[in-house]
This record gives C-alpha cells, structure tokens and sequence, in this order.
C-alpha cells in the first residue's frame, strides 16, 4: 500500500511530456460529450482533468520560504445527484500568524445550449470565507447555473508557509477522474521523501532540470521538476469493517528529508530511529517522564503491599494508577503536565497517564518501555524512516519474564493487557530508556468471547422456564459493561434489556464482575419465554436460537476492494438444555453442521439432540484473524450465509405416546 | 428538501441550548450530590440542581440574558448535559462566561472561563453564511457523579427573539430548583404564552419596572417513551413576545399572526420581486398556450424546478429575508425563502395569486400555535396558492417533487402565509391513512434449493412515496446497495431494478424488481421451511411497563401484500396455517394464505391509524404490534416428497 518513490532513480528515467496544464476556458465539446462509461457508468459527475502544480519560492515581504501552489480543474456533472460537486469547499490552515492564503480563484459553468457552448462566470460576491476554528478557515462556493450535464471548472492560487510537508495531493477523490497531474518543483538542496498511498499506480511519473528555479542570497539553485500522472482513477468509496481511509486513498505524500545549508553544512529533517531515540529519550516530556521514579518512592511500599511476584506488582500498579487518574480526552505523545501535577490533579491526556505508568511500574523496579502508536482513525505510520507526526498515541509496555503486556489505563473497564480497540492497528515502536527502538506488533490480547448457557425444562402449561447464563470476556465484556455503565443502575439496564426482548420476559437476574474487569463478565437471567405450538398440541415448534440469532449478514456486498478488519479474533458459544415433559421425539432439526474458513480462518460447528428427555443444542462460532484480506470477502459471506440459512430451520418436537 | 434558514439555529438555540446548558448557582448552596433527593436520581441522567434565568429588557436593543446554573451529570449518558453551546452573531454578544466544576462530594476540582471555551463558525454542511457562531466547552470528567456550575451574561441588540423557558430539558434530566426572571418597564406590552405550568406568574412592579418570576421545583426524570407526543404538549415552558421589537435596524410591533404577516411582508418580501425582461418574455412564451392558471403555475414549477438548485444561504437580515427574484435568476440557486420568492415573482408574471408561507417543517407535525403568534416558530418556506378554491402547495426546494406536492415534511398543519394585506394561518394538506398506501405484487418461483426467483412489484403513494423518493436517480449501484438495506435478507440479488414515478398531486412511484435469493427456503431433508411473508415484517416495539404519556401516532398507513410462490412439483404444506385477524383503535392486521394446486398465495394487510391515545392503553398497542410481528413471521414447512 505504500511505496517509497525515490527522486534518483526518476532523474534517469524520460517519458513523453503528456501532462500539461490546460488553458483556462477552453472547453469544447469533447468535454460535453466525454461517455462516462469509459470510466464508471455509475458516476454523477466526472473529474475530466486535473493539474496541480507546488514549487518552493522566496516570499520576499516574509523572508522565508513559502509553497506556491496552483490548482485547476474541470469537470462534468451528469446528473442532479451529482449537482453537489458544484459546491466547493477549499480548507486552509493557520497556525499563530502563519496563514495559507487563497488567490485568483476563478469558477466557470459551461452548459450546451442548442449546439453552443454558453460560460457563466461566477461572481467574487458568491465566495464566503468561514473562519471555521482557531486552526482552520474554509473558502466556500458554489457555481451558478448549474444543469444537467454541465461542465465546470475552476483554478484558483494557494500559497502556504507550511513547508514542511510540501503539498499533499490526492489523486483519488469522490468522483471518478479521467487524469490527474501533480507538478513538484524542488530546489536541488532541499530533500524530500515522497510515498504514494493507495491502491491505484502512476500512470506516469517522470523527472526533469529546471534551471534556476530559485534564488536564494544571490545563489541560483536548480530545482527537480516531477510529474507525477493517474489516469482512469476510479471514485473512492469507504467501505465497513475499514480502518483511516487515508491508509487506502491514493495520494502522494512529502515529507522534508534534509537542507543543504549554502554554507555546505546539511541541515536534517527526516532522521534515523537512533537519532529519534536519543531526541525521545531525553526530552523532557517524554524520557524525562519514564525516568520519574523518585516520585513513587513514598507511594511505592502502599501499591504494592499485597504483591509479590512481578507479575501482581504490575497488576497492582496498573489498577492503581487506572483508579487514581482520569484521561480527559486528549490524544498525545509528549506530556503536558509535571508528573507531579498529574499525580496530584488526578487527570490527563494519553502521554500525562501512560508515561505516569511507565515511570511507576520502573520505580517497582520493573522492566518498562514506552510504546509509540497511531490510532485506527489516524491511519498507518510510515515504517521506512521515522516520521513522529505520524503517531498520535503512546502506550506503556511491561516485560515479565518471557512474556510482555501491553498497557493502556485510559480505560476503567480495560483488564490489564488488553487494549482499547482504537490502539490496534498494525505495529508500535518501543522507546526504551536504555536500548534502541523495536517494532511490535499491536494485537488484543484476548479474544472477543461470548458464552451462551440455557438450561431450562418445558412446562406442561407449554412455557419455558430457565437460566440463561451469559460470559464475556475481551472486547465482548468491555463492551458489555459500557453498557451497563450507562445506566443509572443494573436494575435499569436488565429493564431495558428486557423490554427489547418481547418474547421473552426476565424474572431476576444478577450480573457479577462488573467492575472486576480482570474476571470474565457474568450475567445470570432467570426467564420464562413460550415456545410456538402446532394446532396439533402434541407438535411443537421450538427455534433454538432465541439468542444472539444471525439475523443480518454483516457482508451483504457483491464485491470488497479493501481488507476487513474485525480489530480482534471472536469466539461465540452458545449451549442449550431444555428437559421436556416426557417422551419427545426430535421430527425436524437444523443440520448438524461444521463449516470452515479457508486457512484456519475460522469455523462454526452445530449439533442438536435429544437425549434422556433433554433437548440439547450446541453452537460454536468462531472467527481466528483480526484482519481478512479484500479476498476472504467473498468467503465471509458465504459463511455467514450459511450459518443464516441453518438458523432458519425450526426444531419440530412431536411427543410419543 | 430541509431548509434551515437562521430561524431553526435560533430555534435549536434556544430549545436545546439555552434551556439545556444555562442556569445558576448560590453561593453557598453545597453540591453534595448525595443531597439530591432519591426521587429525583430515579430515571435521571442529570439533576439541574439550581437554574435561575433571568432576562432583563431595557430597551428594545437592549436586552440581557443572564443564566447562572448548577447541574450535576449522574452518569455517562448524562454527559453531553454537561457542555456549554454558546451561539452567537452580529445581534448577540457574549458579555462573560465562568464556571467550575465539583467532584462527587462537592469539592470543587476545577474552574474555566471563557478562554477555555473553543470558538468555531456555527455551520454544518455546505452553507454560504454570514456570521453565526458557536462557543462551545465540554467539561472533561469521567468520575460519577460530578458537578457543573455556570454563570454567564448575554446581550441580544434585538427583542424580536426571547429565549422560551423549558425548564426541563428532556424527559432524563430532573430538576430541583429552576426559576425565570423577566424584567421590562411598566409599560411594556408583552403577549406570554404558558405552557404545563402550574399557577400564575409572580408580578411586582414599581414605577421603573415590572418583574415576571416563575418557578418549578421537584420535577423528576422519567425514563424516554416511544411514540411520545411533541415535548411542548407535555414539558413545561414559558413564552414571551415582546409587542414593540426591534431586529437588525427594523422596528415594528405586532400582537397577533396578521400584524406579524403583515411586518414581514412590509419588511422582508416586499419588491423583491424583479424579474429580467428576458425571463419575463421567456414566461410569458411559456404559458402561452394555457388557459387556466393551474396549468400555467404547472409550468411555471417545471421551469422553477430546471433552472434552480437549492443551497443554503445564510444571509440577510438575521437570515429571515430571502434573496431577490433577480438574483436567484442570475445564480439559478437559492435557499427556502429565495426559491420561493422567486416562484412567487414567476406566477406574478402569469398573473397568479401566491403566498409565501412560514412553516415548522419536519417529519413530526408541528403547527405554529394559533393562540400565541412569535418570530421564533417555523423553520421552513413553502409557497401557496389559492387558484380560487383550488388551493394548491408547492415545495420549492426539491427537483424531484411533483407539482401541488407537499410530502410529510410539511403535511397537516398550521403555517403562516405572509400577505400584503397581512398574515394569515392556513392549513396544509394531509396525507391520510388511507392514501399513505403500498401495494405490493410479487410472483416468484421457490425451487427444490430453496432458491426463489421472481418479480416484486410496489406503488408508494402519500407518504410512503415520499419514504421512498430519494431512491429515484440514483445510480445503479447506489439503488442495488440502498434496496439491500429495504429488503434486508441474506442473498438477495437484483438483477433489474426500474422505477416510474407519476409526477402528480397525487403521486406515485412505482418499484419493479426482478429479483433472486439463493437458499430463501431453508432445505431440511426433504422439507423447505419458508417465510411466506418475505418483505413486510413489522418490527417489534418496547413493551414499556408503567405508561405515563399518551400514545402519538404521527401519521397513519396502509401496506398491502400479495405474493404469490409458484412451488416445486409434488410439494405440499405440511402445517395447517390459519387466518390472522386482529383489529383495534390503533389498526387493523389480516393475513392469510391459500394453496390453490401448485400456487400458494400470502396476502397481508396492515393498517396504523394515527392518533392521539390514552396512557394506559400502550400495553394494547405493543400487544397489537408483538402480535403482528408473531404473525408477520409465518414459517410454512412444505413438503417435497
């Protein structure tokens, strides 16, 4: 999915020059007549053309050096639904007094009237500017005039003091696009690493000299220029089951590398994970935080009293800290607070708790680490060299023996080990104080387990009296307590759990475990619920999977483009025991089944029986990897399909005489 | 369709914002919150400890908001109760905002001020807007129970708007102690609207000014109910509209609907009604052939609906006035107020009558209240017109729907048409029970592999056309994902998808599918188990023991079902299936089915009338719906052999 283009190997490379940019206007009717299914019948509107070029210049008023960039687009809507791409929102970025500025913004509506092209210039009065935040401003518009089968276009000029990302250009958007150019003027001393997202290739890409392109203290400096070309770049739609679409937009991305300084000494951006280590190491708000173990020496002997092998002080130390501190909400990787101030505030963000913790669990005399992440919401880090804006996250490790545990206490309801859901994604690199920086991979640490066990007996009034008793652990019992923990009382949760199950009506219940979130949760319902008769009374329909039936295929689609990510391994077990009155014979039952995924993928057995005047049913559905390729797709929903269909199938009981 | 010009922000503003977010604390009050009183953490996610909201009207520009409040979050759900939303523009200054925040035992643990506050632009989607604001700060606690305790000052430069008092935000939040303040001159007249409040406001007035106070006290939090009416008909609220107002420059002054009509017009609609000559000629060309003004306003709509394209514009005197006629026409877009005025101009070219009219728009009917006439109701335009005695709607907004059309955006209710010689209430058309109608068809062959095949046929008309317009359009592969959601079972394919729709005041669009689901019939042996009822299963509702509310039903329906399965050779139905009857206030269910050699027919029929029906009658009505839902849920078993 990422892949590093290297500016050398392109110097050498030639190709025609095919990507230029277009005259402003000049719209004709091949424009008008472009057939969308050459790209995608489906399409509202088409991206005809699209050309971008971004240079570095010397901005004299500032002094500094500044992105020129420059956009120009045209495109063709063939439809009402497609009328929304007339609606342009352009963000620009500010930062204390460094503003990205928009300029020369032009917008055009063309429509084909009686065979004659007619232009509607749109009106400097219909461009609003909304200062949407401290950090952002959004330049707004819409075309005026806009038909059916209308084609716009619109250029405008950006310049940015943010240079250190040059420009970022996607050349996959919402709508299809027939090309799209991206031009990159790089001054020869300035070094930049370029990846390519996505899934979509480069229909081109190619390198030339551009003489003295920039002027800097009376020096003249040779630029790069790199055209890079998409041709036929199909619509990006986000699909379920998916982590950060920027992990699968195709885009190209900049990231400064190093300076050539004109008095020859080199200035680096982009560094080695052992220069990344040192600089982590001993900042302040990093480093500086895991060596805070003086802090614990008084608190120290209190935590840790009842513990005595590593494993139970870690365990001690980390239910301390997670009872002690609040998170408030804020992802970081560098502290904000003194350790002594979180301490005694009892609050902070992701770094404030999580270095607290690795700090804490080394004053034990523990072996810790700190773990850099990035969230599933914020995509994937770049693994070829190190990039720190990439990680917006950080986490505590503790090595115990053999093994090791990852640590997250942002999260009352997270037993020690396991993470919250938003930590996993891909690898981590962990910071250790004394040794360099490793990749590790970030996986729950349980899986996601759910066991159903009814046991009842069938009455002679026809109703089903018995004992659901439901076990979670893993993501299936974090989530469950939230739940629980969002209403005011267990009493109101098992009410409302209630009312959601009309056709069953629980008479009593206790849940066990709730806070102890070491333990697996359990919930024990009392419950009473009838089974379907036949006009016959000596019939009796009875569809066992009253619980948790699958009732929706979670993959309905006809085709996957990106892999599905389940985020953990799931195990659900369901076990049944009704005792009948008397003698039942077994007419009609759902198949037997043992179904698999290929590759161990995962499996579902099913088996019912009857049995000493017990009805039994067994179920057991399991699915082994956190993440399936796009094209397990197809065998996921055959799958599910199956398990669907057998759960359709009642059990029909006939009794002897 | 939704248009939200400035009144509905004002709207959330207050409804949600003001009478959520603000109140008041006594200094020397604890915020213990184990003193809350057991009856009042019963069914509450949030207890509004104090509130005292007091509006001080110096003058008609003149006029301060202020809230001090006290309210402890009992648990997570009650989180969001605890975020300040401060909107503001032009006419509304925030003056000062402070606050501070109490653990469990009324400690206090923090205090912010107005710089912690994040300030962003008040707009969501695509709109072109002037200048509305939002200042907005969510306290970061996750230890239950805590306490947030608010005082801040606002000043309006206008007095056409006055928040309402709710002093129950929502049916999980209690209140303790809450109490509203209004202060004016002794002379000012003010019209007051009431609304589930207990007694009469306190009064005392001297000679520099009169002072209104209403207080409640005690009020429990009682658990959500579905199918609840509108909040005003069972929440308390307090009203106040000011006689002499002023609003961005304009003064004016109003007591009923007709001068409130009237000052609009005068005001905000009046000459802005300029076509160009070319478009006036290209009218005139167009209606020439017409003899009567329906026909013509006929066209006219269909050259309104080619050439315009709603976009939210939020600008113009607080957003109430729309663009002119000229400017739409240059622009071919526009929002509620510019579409409608803008046809409004067109018909005047033809020489018809029309009204531009104020209404609440939104699935849930809401009328503007015929006894109490305000600025702050209706959120929405729509166009009438009366055609001597034909009346007709028009929805301006839309492309896709059909002339003297109104949907169940705008149906049945009381909206305010705005007339030269003054404001009128009229009523919208309803879309009835018996016109909200689907009529399905299918024919479909169940093999031996439980495959069925076949082709599925339905007409939506009143609202249930209006449930289902969006689809009309849309590409393909958007219609082939979007169907999989309405006929929700696994395998299902569509291999043709087509769509008529009548564009009529009475319209109706039709759905033919030609479909297949592989395995629909469960195959067991040598029996199939199917589910005659393939695409109409009526879900269930809570059964929500201890009613307090009466039952609304919005809007009433009738669906009707025949589908008929063409089985395998030498099948049979095993089990005896017998007829469903059920009828009661609430609706009316049958169901049957029928064998007739190779053919076995289902036929279905559900009715849900709409209604306002006692409390104590819920059980009937989730009884009804879980007894539809058994029904609904016919397993066949067909034998093969």
């Amino acid at each position: 999915m990422f892949r590093y283009l290297t500016l050398l190997s392109l110097l050498f490379s030639s190709f025609i020059a095919n990507a230029q940019n277009f005259s402003y206007g000049q719209i004709d009717a091949n424009d008008f007549n472009y057939d969308k299914r050459k790209i995608d019948s489906n399409a509202n509107a088409v991206v005809l053309k699209e050309y971008g070029t971004a240079r570095l210049q010397l901005d004299e008023g500032l002094g500094q050096l500044v992105i020129l960039f420059d956009y120009h687009v045209k495109l063709k809507i063939y439809n009402k639904e497609g009328f929304s791409e007339a609606n342009i929102v352009i963000p620009t970025h500010k930062s204390g007094d460094k503003v990205e500025l928009i300029q020369d913004l032009k917008a055009t509506t063309y429509t084909m009237e009686n065979g004659i092209i007619k232009a509607t210039e749109m009106d400097k009065k219909a461009l609003f500017n909304e200062n949407k935040s401290k950090y952002l401003s959004l330049t707004k518009f819409t075309l005026p005039n806009i038909k059916e089968g209308s084609v716009i276009e619109y250029s405008y000029h950006m310049q940015s003091p943010f240079i250190f990302n040059f420009k970022t250009w996607e050349f996959q958007g919402d709508i299809p696009k027939v090309s799209s150019d991206f031009v990159a003027f790089i001054p020869a001393n300035y070094n930049y690493n370029v990846i390519l997202r996505g899934f979509n290739k480069l229909s081109d890409q190619k390198s030339e000299i551009d003489r003295e392109c920039l002027r800097l203290s009376g020096v003249a400096i040779d630029c790069s220029k790199m055209t890079y070309t998409m041709n036929n770049v199909p619509a990006f739609i986000a699909e379920d089951f998916m982590t950060a679409p920027s992990n699968f937009k195709s885009a190209i991305y900049f990231e400064l590398s190093d300076v050539q300084l004109l008095n020859g000494s080199k200035q680096a951006y982009t560094k080695t994970w052992k220069d990344v280590d040192y600089e982590l190491v001993s900042e302040k708000n990093f480093g500086g935080q895991m060596k805070r173990k003086d802090i614990f020496k008084d608190l120290m002997p209190t935590i840790l009293q009842q513990a005595t092998t590593d494993l139970e002080k870690a365990q001690a130390i980390y239910n301390y800290l997670k009872k002690q501190l609040k998170w408030d909400h804020y992802y970081a990787i560098y502290s904000k607070e003194n350790m002594k101030t979180i301490l005694e505030s009892r609050s902070g963000d992701i770094a404030d708790l999580n270095l607290t913790l690795v700090a804490a669990l080394s004053a034990a005399n523990l072996d810790a680490e700190a773990v850099l992440l990035s969230t599933r919401e914020n995509g994937l880090v770049n693994k070829i060299y190190p990039v720190i804006t990439d990680f917006d996250y950080v986490i505590a490790k503790v090595n115990i023996g053999e093994k090791s545990y990852l640590l997250d206490i942002t999260d009352p309801l997270l037993p020690f080990g396991l993470l919250p859901l938003r930590c996993i994604n891909d690898q981590g690199r962990v910071i250790n104080l004394k040794k360099p920086s490793y990749w590790i991979d970030l996986k729950a640490s349980q899986k996601s387990v759910t066991k159903y066990l009814l046991s009842g007996k069938l009455n002679s009034n026809g109703k089903i009296t018995g004992t659901l008793s439901t076990t979670t652990l893993g993501y299936a019992a974090l989530n469950r307590r939230k739940d629980i923990k969002n209403h005011n009382s267990i009493a109101e949760y098992v009410e409302k759990l209630d009312e959601q199950l009309p056709k069953i009506s629980i008479q009593k219940q206790q849940i066990l475990n709730v806070d102890s979130v070491e333990q697996p949760l359990i919930e024990i319902y009392e419950i009473e619920f009838e089974a379907d008769h036949n006009n016959a009374s000596s019939q009796l329909f009875l569809n066992p999977f009253l619980i948790n039936r699958i009732s929706k295929n979670p993959f309905n689609l006809n085709e996957r483009t990106y892999p599905v990510d389940l985020g953990s391994s799931v195990d659900e077990r369901i076990s049944i025991n009704i005792a009948l009155p008397g003698s039942y014979t077994l007419q009609e039952k759902p198949k037997d089944m043992a179904i698999a995924l290929p590759q161990n993928g995962g499996r579902y057995l099913l088996q019912t029986a009857i049995s000493d005047h017990v009805l039994s049913l067994n179920q057991i559905l399991q699915l082994n990897n956190a993440i399936y390729s796009a094209d397990d797709y197809l065998y996921l929903k055959e799958f599910y399909s199956k398990i669907i269909q057998n759960q359709k199938t009642d059990a029909l009981l006939t009794k002897n005489n | 369709m939704p248009c939200l010009p400035k009144t509905i922000k004002k709207n959330f503003f207050f409804l949600i914002c003001f009478s959520l977010w603000f109140s008041i604390s006594y200094a020397q009050t604890s915020y213990d919150a184990g003193l809350i009183p057991a009856n009042l953490r019963n069914r509450a996610n949030a207890t509004i400890r104090t509130e005292e909201i007091t509006v001080d009207m110096q003058s008609p520009t003149d006029v301060t908001y202020t809230v001090k409040k006290a309210i402890t979050i009992l648990n997570k759900n009650g989180d969001l109760n605890a975020g300040l939303f401060l909107f503001y523009d032009k006419n509304t200054v925030i003056k000062s905002i402070k606050g501070e925040v109490y653990n469990e035992f009324g400690n206090l643990v923090n205090k912010f001020s107005q710089s912690d506050f994040k300030d962003e632009s008040a707009v969501q989607g695509f709109s072109l807007f002037e200048d509305n604001r939002v200042k907005h700060y969510l306290p970061n606690v996750n230890t239950y129970p805590f306490t947030v305790v608010y005082q801040y000052e606002i000043r309006f430069k206008q007095n056409l708007i006055i928040p309402d008092w709710r002093p129950k935000p929502a049916v999980d939040v209690s209140v303790e102690n809450s109490k509203y303040t209004f202060i004016c001159k002794p002379g000012d007249m003010l019209r007051i609207k009431a609304q589930n409040y207990n007694g009469k406001a306190q009064e005392q007035e001297n000679d520099k000014q009169k002072v209104l106070t209403w207080e409640v006290k005690n009020l429990p939090g009682t658990k959500p109910e579905p199918y609840s009416p509108n909040k005003d008909e069972y929440l308390t609220s307090i009203k106040i509209a000011p006689q002499q107002f002023t609003y961005f420059n304009y003064k004016g002054n109003y007591s009923n609907w007709e001068e409130l009509g009237k000052w609009n017009y005068d005001n905000l609609l009046k000459n802005r009604d300029v076509l160009p000559p070319s478009t006036i000629q290209t009218i005139n060309e167009l209606i020439k052939d017409e003899s009567n003004d329906k026909a013509k306003a006929k066209k006219i709509y269909t050259f309104l609906q080619d050439k315009t394209r709603y976009i939210s514009v939020q600008v113009g005197i607080g957003g109430f006035q729309p663009t002119t006629a000229a400017e739409v026409d240059r622009l071919g877009y526009g929002d509620c107020k510019a579409l409608v005025n803008y046809m409004q101009s067109l018909l005047k070219v033809a020489g018809i009558e029309s009204y531009y009219c104020v209404v609440e728009g939104g699935n849930q009917k809401i009328s503007l209240d015929p006894t109490y006439a305000s600025m702050n109701q209706g959120n929405h335009i729509i166009l009438c017109m009366p055609l001597a005695g034909d009346t007709t709607w028009l929805e301006c907004t839309s492309q896709l729907i059909p002339f003297g059309y109104l949907g169940d955006f705008t149906d049945d209710r009381y909206v305010l048409a705005c007339t030269p010689t003054g404001g009128k209430l009229l009523k919208t058309p309803k879309l009835t029970t018996a016109n909200n109608l689907q009529v399905r068809h299918a024919d479909l062959l169940l093999a031996r592999d439980g495959q069925v095949t076949g082709q599925l046929q339905t007409t939506f008309k009143g609202s249930q056309y209006n449930n289902n317009e969006y689809i009309l359009g849309k590409s393909n592969k958007q219609q082939q994902e979007l169907l999989k959601e309405v006929y929700d079972i696994d395998n299902i394919n569509f291999t043709q998808i087509s769509y008529r729709q009548k564009k009529d005041v009475a319209p109706e669009l039709i759905e033919d599918l030609q479909l297949e689901i592989r395995n629909y019939g469960a195959v067991n042996g040598d029996k199939i188990f199917l589910l005659p009822n393939a695409f109409n299963v009526k879900t269930n509702i809570p059964e929500t023991k201890n009613r307090t509310l009466p039952i609304y039903i919005n809007r009433g329906f009738t669906d009707l079902d025949t589908i008929r399965y063409q089985l395998p050779a030498n099948a049979s139905l095993i089990n005896e299936v017998g007829d469903v009857h059920l009828s009661n206030n609430f609706g009316e269910y049958f169901s049957t089915v029928k064998i007739d050699g190779k053919q076995l027919t289902y036929i279905r029929k559900l009715v849900i009338n709409e209604g306002t029906f006692p409390a104590e009658t819920y059980a009937t009505f989730s009884n009804f719906i879980a007894a539809v839902n058994a029904a609904d849920r016919l397993k066949l078993i067909i034998s093969l052999k």
